[in-house]
């Protein structure tokens, strides 16, 4: 019963994160029709700066949080406008590729910048913990999962009620129309990425204060926000949570009941499955017409 | 200039026999490469009759290279008295087999799918048989399995092997070129270009892209196999590869998709830029296939013959 428990919390603590990891992509997706590839790159290039920024100014990882989203914000703008721009209207394997490119690219100047070592970033409380009934719970995954329901939350928000958030929604729905309205679709393209890009680099520091990570690892992370999407749904920060969560809770009860070798499996055959019984994902695209 | 069939042929023939007697001239280094090459296009093009053809970029093919070798070692451990020639037929065709009836059994439920959603999926597959060949103590593929060495004893292995991906690749090629001409390639060219439309018209939609699946899946299950007993001693690492699983796409793209000869131009292609001219440079392979992707995407999306087609219209 407590190794239930235990396992259930932890699953739902690492699917949080998850969530928060794909949020960006599951939004470039939508509204630009774009896999972005690179999005795992976005991710550990927000742990890095948090390493750095966090052992520069000697502040605490998650107060990094608002400096990190700025610099990926105006990262995110320029890469969307000066590269995937040219290939938004081309068929979507060509978008796929490109995001693919830079990926390679930046993950191989990650390697030269930070070496291709296990990196981790240590709050000051990355030993304490506290319990709840008969559940364990580390001060530094609270607080992470904490950090990324806030920022989903503030995404949601953003999203629904900003001027910015309605424009971007009202391009993903209909280009065409949003265009006759005035709206500089280029612009909002951009800035949807740039918002992507930022939510993504927060996701990094929030997953470096729990897990080791290194260059290497930009893959595992597109692919969870690639699986995060398919389950959840597409464009919506509450399809992402939901996706999140069902990924964390099935990767941690695996790794527990089945054995810790197996979580590609299940993961794959879960997203299999609901491809085939529902392929618009649980909670539907956010911004196509309802059928 | 307008070539006729029987210069195509000629040509051909001359070409296949100048390669085939490439060993003899070369340098044992170029040898290598052009093994690499050989076998490269070879995958290129059975990746290009599900890929290029129908349009369904898998981008998990190297599942199949890994099956089949897999298949291919385990089978071929239990025959071992069995004289060379004959084992690497029994190994060839347990490896076919075995990726036949994967492709097979896959084909239903995965090419319901498309676009990215199908690349992805894909991926999946490769990352799952990965996985399962890794940790199923049965498979051995985090212990690794032996090949019996194949090569005469008259005969250099790197020319023995270069020879048979020769083979391999002129197969695939032959088989690529039947399948274009025929009706069936037609069907597959009508499901790339509008695939509810071809249905509509009474194109079997369904038969025709779950055999070209299939037939892909076995062609590259093949190329694996020759590419097991080219190392000798392979381990889940070594055949089920990202990396392949990307190539495979790149080759396309370079020489142009959905062309007949454009995966065997692209994998030369990128076989030399990265083996003899980056060779060195290991540092900065993948930064370089990040660059060349990206000035591909941006400048070239139809690959070296799109590249000659436009020229030829413009002059």
């Amino acid at each position: 019963m407590n190794l239930i428990a235990q396992t259930l919390a932890d699953g739902l603590v690492l699917g949080g994160i998850y969530a928060l990891a794909a949020v960006g992509f599951s939004l470039i997706f939508g509204v630009l029709h774009v896999i972005n590839l690179s999005h795992g790159v976005l991710v550990l290039l927000g742990a890095y700066l948090a390493l750095i920024f966090s052992q520069g100014l000697h502040v605490d990882p998650l107060m990094c949080i608002p400096l990190v989203m700025a610099v990926l914000f105006c990262i995110g703008y320029a890469y969307q406008r000066l590269l995937i721009q040219r290939a938004v209207d081309r068929a979507s394997i060509n978008s796929m590729l490109l995001t693919f490119g830079v990926a390679l690219m930046l993950q191989n100047v990650m390697i030269w910048l930070f070496s291709p070592d296990m990196k981790n970033i240590t709050p000051t409380y990355a030993f304490s913990s506290f319990r709840i009934g008969p559940v364990d719970f580390d001060a530094v995954r609270v607080s992470a999962l904490l950090a990324s329901l806030v920022l989903l939350s503030l995404l949601a928000l953003f999203l629904k009620y900003s001027s910015m958030g309605r424009v971007i929604r009202a391009t993903a729905q209909q280009t065409m129309a949003a265009q006759l309205c005035g709206v500089n679709v280029r612009h909002v393209y951009a800035l949807t990425f740039a918002v992507s890009a930022a939510f993504a680099g927060a996701a990094g520091i929030v997953l470096g204060i729990i897990l080791p990570f290194s260059p290497n690892d930009e893959g595992t992370w597109t692919l969870n926000a690639f699986v995060v999407v398919v389950l959840g749904g597409v464009g919506s920060p509450a399809g992402a949570l939901i996706g999140g969560l069902l990924l964390g809770l099935v990767s941690t009860l695996t790794a527990q009941y089945v054995g810790p070798s197996f979580p590609n499996v299940t993961m794959f055959l879960l997203l299999v499955i609901l491809l085939l019984v529902r392929p618009q994902g649980l909670l539907g695209n956010a911004f196509a017409p309802s059928r | 200039m307008k070539l006729g069939r029987t210069q195509i042929v000629v040509g051909c023939v001359v070409a296949a026999l100048l390669l085939a007697l490439g060993p003899t001239f070369l340098p044992s280094f170029y040898v290598r490469v052009g093994q690499l090459m050989l076998y490269s296009a070879g995958l290129g093009l059975a990746w290009a009759i599900l890929g290029g053809f129908a349009g369904y970029a898998s981008f998990g093919h190297s599942a199949f290279i890994g099956v089949g070798a897999f298949t291919a070692g385990l089978i071929e451990a239990r025959f071992n008295s069995l004289p060379a020639p004959l084992l690497l037929l029994t190994g060839l065709a347990a490896g076919g087999l075995s990726c036949a009836i994967l492709s097979a059994l896959i084909a239903y439920p995965i090419l319901r799918l498309r676009g990215t959603f199908f690349a992805i999926a894909m991926l999946g597959v490769s990352h799952v048989t990965a996985e399962v060949t890794n940790n199923i103590d049965f498979f051995q593929g985090s212990l690794g399995l032996n090949f019996p060495p194949i090569a005469p004893s008259t005969m250099d292995p790197a020319s023995f092997f270069y020879e048979l991906f020769l083979a391999g690749a002129a197969l695939i090629l032959l088989i690529a070129w039947w399948i274009r001409r025929s009706r069936f390639g037609s069907g597959l060219l009508s499901i790339r270009e509008d695939e509810d439309t071809a249905r509509m018209l009474g194109v079997p939609t369904e038969r025709y892209k779950r055999l070209a699946f299939v037939v892909s899946a076995v062609l590259t299950g093949l190329m694996g196999v020759i590419y097991a007993h080219s190392l000798g001693y392979i381990t889940t690492d070594s055949v089920y590869r990202d990396d392949t699983n990307l190539s495979l796409i790149v080759y396309s793209l370079l020489g142009g998709m959905g062309t007949l000869f454009g995966p065997a131009i692209g994998a030369c292609l990128l076989v030399f830029i990265t083996q003899v001219i980056l060779g060195r440079l290991l540092d900065f392979h993948l930064f370089a296939t990040g660059l060349l992707l990206v000035l591909l995407v941006l400048s070239a999306p139809g690959g070296v013959l799109g590249l000659m087609k436009r020229r030829r219209k413009a002059a």
